[in-house]
């Protein structure tokens, strides 16, 4: 069994628990009310352009066969900012002025600090869990909703062939690294893994919540 | 006032981040350790955390020395590296053993949600910005400990001698010396700056300080990781 796949059985209640999230099943079943998605689209398109600096953080120390490939992500990133601004249009969502939810600008800071100072397979590891857990999340949501949705888009770009594919391609390349790392590296690629996990739990429960920062007192909170 | 004197810039940042050092100031953690009412192990949350959060500060100024291109800078935060690695850790550990807290207890011990945010951000920020950046995000941590401790000081020190000699160490001159020097640090890095590069130092330092204010926050309510729920007991 590769590192991903036996990453993926140890951390399986956590799995299960974020495929289970409330947020994913009331848009499977098409009962998700329209604002509680519109957090989730204003927030992640934030976090979709944050990751394009990510995946260019990567390419330093990639190696040359992977320079192809981590461009076509960034490439493809671009491709579903255009896909956020279409959905946002046709529902009269506005994608401007928004400002990072607390764990939306926890994550990409956490992407950006591991990026600068981990390794390339931890970094690796990284990209390979968030992707994955995007896959199988929108799996979910796939199994249900009606393709007349206008969120139904999001299910093609990230249960589709071709993101399975891309996924499937991580993995390999991720087991790969791993093979050539020593247990010191392989111990704390398996904590970035979970970390990132827990981070797309707590993003999924953010956009249900429509939690912001932690509340401060109305005399310190920053104009709007 | 002198009425045609150019305001510093600091100054600008310290109006826009002090209703935040206030709100610290009047958070029922500081409250506590400002009266001394404080449960000791809700204060051992702080002194847990701190530590993560110390570890990250030390390698921010690594970034800082290595990112200075004058050579009194290089030298102060290769200083105050050194202060942070070799002496103030080794004063929290002691400081800790006062809370029950051992060192093992603090090298096995996990960032919690808040403190991973924050250290990330102030690493992220000293890795991809310049000094300058660097310097608005860290400020806010030696400006505002100084700002509420100074207060908490002025209004009396509280019986237990635990959380006197933290407010006498923040309050302390030398640590307001290091203060006083970074603020300089930031006004030398800030002259000549573009209106926009200055309003992308005062989002970080803001940033810092609300991240400030959530440190508390963290420590008084206790914070948690997404679990599996069937092992949250």
């Amino acid at each position: 069994m590769g590192f991903a796949a036996d990453q993926l059985q140890r951390l399986r209640p956590l799995w299960e628990q974020m495929l289970a999230h409330r947020f994913l099943i009331q848009t499977r079943d098409g009962t998700i009310a329209p604002a509680t998605f519109a957090t989730w689209m204003r927030q992640d398109y934030l976090f979709v352009e944050a990751a394009i600096p990510f995946l260019s953080a990567m390419l330093p120390r990639a190696p040359r066969a992977h320079w192809g490939p981590l461009t076509e992500v960034v490439a493809m990133l671009q491709k579903e900012l255009v896909l956020f601004q279409e959905r946002a249009a046709a529902v009269g969502v506005s994608l401007r002025d928004v400002e990072p939810a607390f764990v939306n600008h926890a994550y990409v800071q956490f992407l950006m600090a591991t990026a600068y100072q981990a390794s390339y397979a931890e970094v690796y590891t990284v990209l390979y869990a968030a992707e994955k857990c995007y896959h199988d999340s929108w799996t979910v949501v796939k199994q249900g909703l009606d393709t007349t949705s206008p969120w139904y888009p999001f299910v093609e770009n990230w249960a589709g062939e071709g993101f399975a594919q891309y996924v499937a391609y991580l993995e390999a390349e991720l087991d790969g690294l791993a093979a050539l790392a020593g247990p010191a590296e392989r111990a704390r690629m398996a904590t970035l893994f979970e970390l990132t996990v827990k981070y797309e739990i707590a993003f999924w429960e953010m956009a249900a919540t429509g939690e912001q920062w932690p509340a401060l007192p109305a005399s310190a909170a920053p104009a709007a | 006032m002198d009425m045609d004197a150019t305001p510093r810039f600091t100054d600008q940042l310290y109006a826009a981040a002090r209703p935040l050092w206030d709100a610290q100031l009047a958070h029922p953690f500081v409250r506590g350790i400002a009266d001394g009412s404080l449960a000791p192990q809700t204060f051992a949350n702080w002194v847990r955390q701190d530590y993560l959060y110390l570890k990250e500060f030390a390698r921010v100024f690594a970034w800082a020395a290595a990112k200075a291109t004058r050579l009194e800078s290089m030298s102060w935060y290769a200083k105050l590296l050194d202060l942070t690695l070799n002496v103030e850790m080794g004063l929290h550990r002691s400081y800790a053993e006062r809370f029950d807290v051992t060192p093992d207890e603090l090298e096995r011990e996990r960032a919690w949600p808040t403190t991973r945010a924050y250290t990330d951000f102030l690493v992220r920020t000293a890795a991809d910005g310049d000094l300058a950046d660097l310097v608005a995000a860290l400020l806010p941590c030696a400006w505002g400990y100084a700002y509420i401790a100074e207060r908490m000081a002025a209004a009396g020190l509280p019986a237990d001698a635990r959380y006197a000699a933290w407010i006498a160490m923040y309050a302390s001159p030398e640590f307001a010396a290091a203060r006083d020097w970074l603020i300089e640090e930031m006004e030398r890095l800030a002259a000549g700056t573009s209106a926009e590069k200055r309003a992308r130092l005062t989002e970080l330092f803001v940033l810092s300080s609300r991240y400030e204010w959530a440190f508390w926050e963290m420590c008084w309510r206790g914070e948690r990781w997404p679990e599996p729920e069937n092992a949250a007991g």
